[in-house]
């Protein structure tokens, strides 16, 4: 096992009589932006604390390259966390919260200079963190978060507040430590969020894992080979392209679905019989669809067991 | 899908997360909040200031004929003596048979009828005594100060002093055969030719009343008369007569004119003496206490202190600091030892030097006001009372900050931390002006508010008959107990706070 991975293994953790975590396993790889995606109220957060071995875990285990949180010697260097941007004292400069930060691990005040700079918050940080955005919390609790330069980077919703350029700057951020080789674990409520950003999914609802899947097998599930012909020969092209072997269903007045067959081998069939095509598009799905599909099974849970308590 | 990028190593390496480092992030965490530096600076000008306004409030009426003893302590020293003169070594017994009061009144706790060997009969000079007492039994005094008690006997009760050299020996016994030795003294000074014999004393009837916003204390009257027999002296007498006299006295025990009656001895055919009189032997602690009242503004400064110290726990958990705090430093009861230590050590080096100006500015000021020498002493600087009393008050506003801190921890609120505290430290202190002595005396032994004791000046001596009123300046421990028991608190706060950090979700 690598330095660098997060792992969580069996995680169960109860608050009172709500079971926040229920028996949750996934792993995020170094290398790659892992989305951590779920409803509000999904455990993500609960997770990601006891990864950092703030919440015990009442079961299982959640470690940092095969060690539990305490058990590291210098933390800031090996795990970067940004929980909640709002954890600020408002009287505090921005640049003295890093200036602490960093005397806790001995990091010397030019490594704070780089990571302000790295954030874009040189002006900013000589304020105090009272009059504070919450774009400019989130890119002090990432810069923050990357003060140790760790290889194991642990973010709590941190696009939330964040401006079209910042969400903009930010994946671009989150790309780049990946490409470095660290493990990043994004967590959103907001599939769309991740889209172009993340490399990998877990999904998680109600305190359980959804899927773990990477987004770009996700997305070829999700979409399917479904391809959509429109054309005004209907019958006969359904005639022909099913007795290929694809399977077809009618859309609409002008429109069929077909399932099965390449885009490619659909048209030259279709020419080839001087059938008439109108449009030919496969389908794409996006990221929001394929996680509204996964979901789906949940929520219809969900609903049917809120209706069962409802009689 | 696989990756082949290597995983990434940190370029920060090797950096340190030692307690070194823990306890310099703590610091810079206090002082980057900048509001807190200028707390501590008001806190050590208010505790300044309300010392020197309560010091100016203070008067003494002009100087008064006081009585020292031989170490300097005011004393009383009124009684009524038969003596002879004893010429070097000597051993001198008496049988007490009885001792009672001569007043009508009851007799109280500290009368005394015994044995006395005093350097001559001017008021405050040394002298070594063995002594029945109604309530404490045998004791043997010594100089004032000194006090131990021997069997726990009453009256009929033999006695013996033996002097050799300037050492006195004090012995009792139920039989006049078998002695039991108490102690033995060095009395410095005692002259060659010394006075011996037997004496009777009684502090006075005091009368107490208090309630809300007012106390009286009334003292008055006081006689008793004890009966000796069997006095033999082994020694060479310097006259073969006994002979009586009121030391120090007639003592005016109160404003009517029997209070200053004369004492009076007469001895019948079969030897027995009983001797009728007034006064006391003891400290007098009547003066008022200037170490004490050079403190005022402490009781101000601890609000601050309080504040501070909840503040730089509570502050962390109102935000969700504590969290990047635990993120940065997993060991919770290392963070919970820097913050002790740094919250500890700011608040201590800010107030020591307030404490030592409030004390230097207030004695001054006191002085001028009448509180002058003999009857209130010069205290130096670096002296035990003044020194103890300003170090430990420097201690006590540290403490209760510590103590915030620990109580921050369990309540997690700002409000409510800093409420608990103040009802800890401070109302006992204001309910101890109103609840019945008893009470007020319990609640200043029991709660953090006992750490006050440590301002204190004067030693209270328990042969001494004192009320020990707490809106005189008096508490019922001793001083250093006292912040031991605000200590104490601290500490199991302290341990009560790790519990709870190791246990609890952050």
């Amino acid at each position: 096992m690598s330095d660098a991975t997060i792992e969580v293994r069996n995680l169960r953790k109860r608050f009172g009589r709500t079971l926040a975590v229920d028996g949750l396993s996934f792993t995020a790889e170094p290398g790659m932006v892992t989305g951590f995606v779920g409803p509000n109220g999904a455990g993500k957060s609960t997770t990601m604390r006891a990864l950092l071995g703030l919440d015990a875990a009442d079961e299982g285990e959640a470690l940092i390259g095969g060690r539990p949180y305490h058990a590291l010697r210098t933390p800031l260097l090996e795990v970067g966390a940004l929980l909640d941007a709002a954890a600020l004292h408002p009287s505090r400069r921005g640049r003295d919260h890093l200036r602490w930060l960093a005397h806790s691990h001995g990091l010397p005040m030019s490594r704070v200079d780089e990571v302000l700079d790295q954030v874009g918050m040189d002006a900013a940080a000589r304020r105090r963190a009272g009059g504070y955005s919450l774009g400019m919390r989130q890119r002090l609790g990432l810069a923050a978060a990357l003060l140790g330069d760790p290889p194991v980077l642990l973010l709590d919703e941190p696009v939330n507040g964040l401006d079209p350029e910042g969400i903009q700057w930010i994946r671009t951020l989150l790309r780049d430590l990946a490409s470095e080789g660290r493990a990043i674990l994004v967590s959103s409520h907001l599939m769309s969020e991740l889209e172009d950003t993340a490399d990998h999914l877990v999904v998680i609802g109600r305190g359980r894992l959804i899927a773990e899947t990477a987004v770009a097998d996700l997305l070829a599930a999700a979409s399917g080979d479904r391809v959509r012909l429109r054309t005004s020969a209907r019958a006969e092209a359904m005639e022909l392209l099913a007795r290929e072997g694809a399977t077809v269903a009618v859309t609409d007045r002008d429109t069929l679905t077909v399932t099965g067959m390449p885009t490619q081998r659909i048209v030259e069939l279709l020419t080839g019989s001087n059938v008439p095509i109108a449009e030919v598009a496969a389908h794409r799905a996006t990221l929001e669809e394929a996680y509204m599909e996964l979901t789906r099974e949940s929520v219809e849970f969900a609903s049917a067991r809120k209706s069962e308590a409802a009689e | 899908m696989t990756t082949t990028i290597p995983p990434y190593r940190s370029r920060l390496h090797p950096a340190r997360a030692g307690f070194r480092h823990l306890l310099r992030a703590e610091w810079t965490k206090f002082w980057t909040v900048r509001v807190r530096l200028l707390v501590l600076a008001v806190a050590a000008v208010v505790t300044v200031v309300i010392s020197q306004l309560g010091a100016s409030g203070s008067h003494s009426e002009g100087p008064v004929q006081v009585v020292t003893g031989p170490d300097g302590t005011v004393v009383n020293d009124a009684f009524h003596l038969t003596h002879r003169p004893l010429t070097g070594d000597g051993t001198v017994t008496v049988r007490v048979t009885g001792l009672r009061s001569a007043d009508g009144g009851a007799l109280e706790s500290w009368a005394k009828a015994g044995l006395m060997i005093k350097a001559n009969l001017e008021p405050g000079s040394p002298y070594a005594a063995v002594l029945t007492t109604p309530d404490h039994g045998i004791r043997m005094q010594w100089n004032f100060t000194g006090d131990t008690p021997g069997s726990a006997a009453d009256a009929p009760h033999w006695l013996r002093l033996t002097r050799s050299g300037d050492r006195v020996t004090g012995y009792d016994s139920t039989d006049g055969t078998h002695w039991r030795k108490i102690r033995d003294v060095r009395l410095s000074g005692l002259p060659h030719t010394t006075q011996v014999g037997i004496f009777v004393a009684t502090p006075a009837h005091q009368v107490l009343h208090r309630s809300f916003g007012g106390t009286s204390e009334t003292f008055g009257g006081g006689k008793v008369t004890g009966t000796f027999d069997h006095l033999a002296l082994r020694g060479t007498p310097a006259s073969a007569a006994w002979r009586s006299t009121d030391v120090g006295g007639p003592m005016p025990n109160g404003p009517r004119r029997a209070d200053a009656e004369q004492g009076r001895t007469t001895t019948d055919a079969s030897g027995e003496h009983t001797l009728t009189g007034r006064g006391d032997i003891a400290p007098d602690e009547s003066g008022g206490d200037t170490v004490q009242m050079s403190f005022q503004g402490v009781f101000v400064g601890v609000l601050f202190m309080v504040a501070l110290g909840a503040l730089f726990m509570t502050g962390e958990y109102k935000r969700g600091l504590i969290r990047t705090t635990f993120t940065a430093t997993p060991g919770r009861i290392r963070v919970l030892a820097a913050k002790t230590l740094v919250i500890g050590s700011v608040t201590f080096a800010v107030s020591l030097p307030a404490t030592a100006v409030a004390f230097t500015l207030a004695q001054s000021t006191l002085r001028a006001n009448g509180y002058e020498p003999p009857q209130f002493p010069d205290y130096s600087l670096l002296d035990t009372p003044a020194l103890r009393a300003i170090v430990g008050s420097a201690a006590l506003l540290s403490l209760v900050a510590v103590l915030a801190l620990a109580v921050g921890v369990l309540l997690r609120t700002s409000a409510g931390t800093i409420a608990a505290v103040l009802v800890l430290v401070i109302l006992p202190q204001i309910l101890a002006f109103a609840l019945p002595l008893p009470a007020a005396h319990w609640l200043l032994r029991v709660t953090p508010a006992a750490a006050f004791a440590i301002q204190q000046g004067v030693t209270y001596y328990p042969q001494a008959e004192n009320n020990c009123l707490p809106e005189s300046g008096c508490y019922p421990m001793q001083p250093v107990h006292g912040l031991l028991v605000l200590a104490a608190y601290a500490l199991v706060a302290l341990l009560l706070a790790a519990w709870r950090l190791r246990r609890r979700d952050a």
